[in-house]
């Protein structure tokens, strides 16, 4: 008996209705990761003026970003190939690339949602407009950044197998990027760590974010920063995929 | 029907290492439409190396694997079409209901899945009123019902059963047993792994006992107790004067504990 086997997209849209569902039923996390960055903006009210609401934004979308790709992404990943999710998956009869691209479009979906409250956020609490382009450009930009940020958590589960490794690491790298970040990039931590911290995932990040909300600022080190963005990208997920292994035993 | 087709899964040859260690070593079984074959090892004998290169989750070293008349290296998806597996630990997503985890495995293997169905379904594994419960809060009994529920939503011809009563109370795996058999009564064959000698005796109708990766007998459990049954190996392990196929399987195995 020939058994039937449903097309790609009819199986991408079932794993993705789960996925969804499973991100519905933890929202609590996403709430969390979505106060940071507003948060900022509403602490930040005062020095809007003197820092510039590119820099604010830019600052209050990285760390959204870093926190969906270094916290949700790695954990949920490492969380579910302990229990052996995964190859109850890989036994079915599913193309193994549309489980990993389910979870992943389920991710750029939260980046647009962190993107479209830090714009809410901006307006509401600081009374922040930018251009109609410079909003469509920001989340082009800021679907490229936070893929930077969600290769760098394919590379910590492609690296580490055990989910409460996974959890530290990703704990401690959220911590260097956010703190490391903020201070280095204010210049509180000198010129060295400050440069050093621009052409950083962090930086270069929040350096195309910048620039696409100011479009007319952007310049030669904005293409740079857009080039080192795609580069990153590129290293930690080929790593990351390269090492990733389907069961935690 | 030719004789190739009698066979719902078919291993020649199979080879699986890793690094230096060859964890299977030259294994050769087929599973037949309507039989229900135990697979039986002692811990590291190869059982799951075997059912892994089967499932498709480790690649063979060498060998050839055969579902359904699919083989396994070229048309994979076909061949996981026609195989319904029980893995051995929980593998659905904890915060997915019940109804929700059947509906996407239903898309997944080309079911339509109704209302009425659903309910149809979920009646014959006695979890109706459960339906709305979400799959981490069950219990490992309930779980397991799930579990070959999902493995057989699409009727394969092989199912694989990996230990699928470890932890289960009676009720329960007595349950599994003839849901294990209707399986066999629709034709369809079963490939169980099991450490249960009792289990292996009260259902499978072949049995091959693996040891070191290589498979060392398979035959009916009733012919194999027949022609061990006055080997020196088994006859010093058996108590109270009865041969059981668990005294065969520890006589050709050995009695060292494995780890």
């Amino acid at each position: 008996m020939q058994k039937n086997i449903p097309k790609t997209a009819t199986v991408l849209a079932f794993l993705l209705q789960a996925d969804f569902t499973t991100q519905w039923r933890n929202r609590r996390s996403f709430i969390l990761v979505l106060l940071v960055p507003v948060i900022i903006l509403f602490t930040w009210k005062s020095a809007i003026d003197k820092i510039g609401a590119a820099f604010a934004f830019s600052t209050a979308i990285s760390i959204g970003l870093v926190a969906i790709g270094l916290m949700g992404y790695p954990n949920s990943i490492a969380r579910d190939r302990e229990k052996g999710v995964f190859q109850r998956l890989r036994v079915a009869p599913v193309p193994r690339w549309s489980i990993m691209g389910s979870r992943l479009v389920v991710q750029l979906a939260m980046i647009l949602l962190v993107t479209l409250c830090v714009y809410a956020g901006g307006y509401y609490f600081d009374h922040i407009t930018i251009s109609p382009a410079g909003y469509v450009i920001t989340i082009f930009t800021a679907l490229l950044g936070g893929a930077v940020y969600l290769s760098i958590g394919q590379l910590i589960v492609g690296l580490i197998k055990n989910p409460e490794t996974v959890n530290s690491t990703a704990r401690l790298i959220y911590f260097l990027f956010i703190m490391v970040g903020i201070l280095g990039d204010l210049g509180v931590l000198g010129v060295q760590i400050k440069q050093l911290i621009n052409w950083s995932p962090y930086g270069v990040v929040k350096a195309i974010l910048a620039g696409g909300m100011d479009h007319a600022k952007w310049n030669k080190d904005t293409t740079m920063a857009l080039a080192a963005t795609l580069g990153y990208t590129m290293v930690f997920a080929t790593i990351g995929i390269r090492k990733f292994k389907w069961s935690a035993k | 029907m030719d004789i190739q087709h009698q066979y719902v899964l078919q291993v020649a040859d199979l080879q699986v290492h890793y690094g230096h260690f060859q964890a299977v070593k030259t294994v050769a079984f087929g599973v037949r439409s309507g039989e229900i074959f135990g697979l039986l090892g002692p811990n590291g004998a190869g059982k799951t190396s075997t059912l892994s290169a089967i499932e498709g989750l480790v690649r063979p070293n060498a060998g050839q694997i055969t579902v359904a008349g699919y083989n396994i290296a070229t048309h994979a998806l076909q061949a996981r079409a026609a195989m319904g597996v029980q893995l051995q630990a929980t593998s659905f997503q904890a915060e997915l209901t019940i109804s929700e985890i059947v509906r996407l495995y239903g898309g997944i293997y080309g079911v339509t899945i109704s209302t009425g169905y659903m309910q149809q379904l979920l009646e014959g594994i006695e979890l109706a009123a459960a339906a709305g419960k979400r799959y981490g809060q069950l219990s490992g009994g309930q779980q397991q019902r799930v579990s070959l529920l999902i493995a057989t939503i699409h009727q394969p011809q092989l199912v694989l059963l990996d230990e699928p009563t470890t932890g289960l109370d009676p009720q329960s795996r007595r349950h599994l047993w003839q849901r294990m058999e209707q399986i066999r009564e629709q034709g369809n064959g079963v490939l169980l792994t099991t450490h249960s000698m009792e289990e292996a005796e009260a259902v499978c109708d072949r049995i091959a006992i693996i040891d070191h990766g290589s498979i060392i007998a398979i035959d009916t459990p009733e012919a194999l107790i027949e022609k061990h049954r006055h080997d020196p190996a088994v006859v010093s392990v058996s108590r109270k004067g009865k041969i059981t196929l668990e005294d065969v399987f520890i006589g050709l195995t050995g009695s060292a504990i494995r780890a």
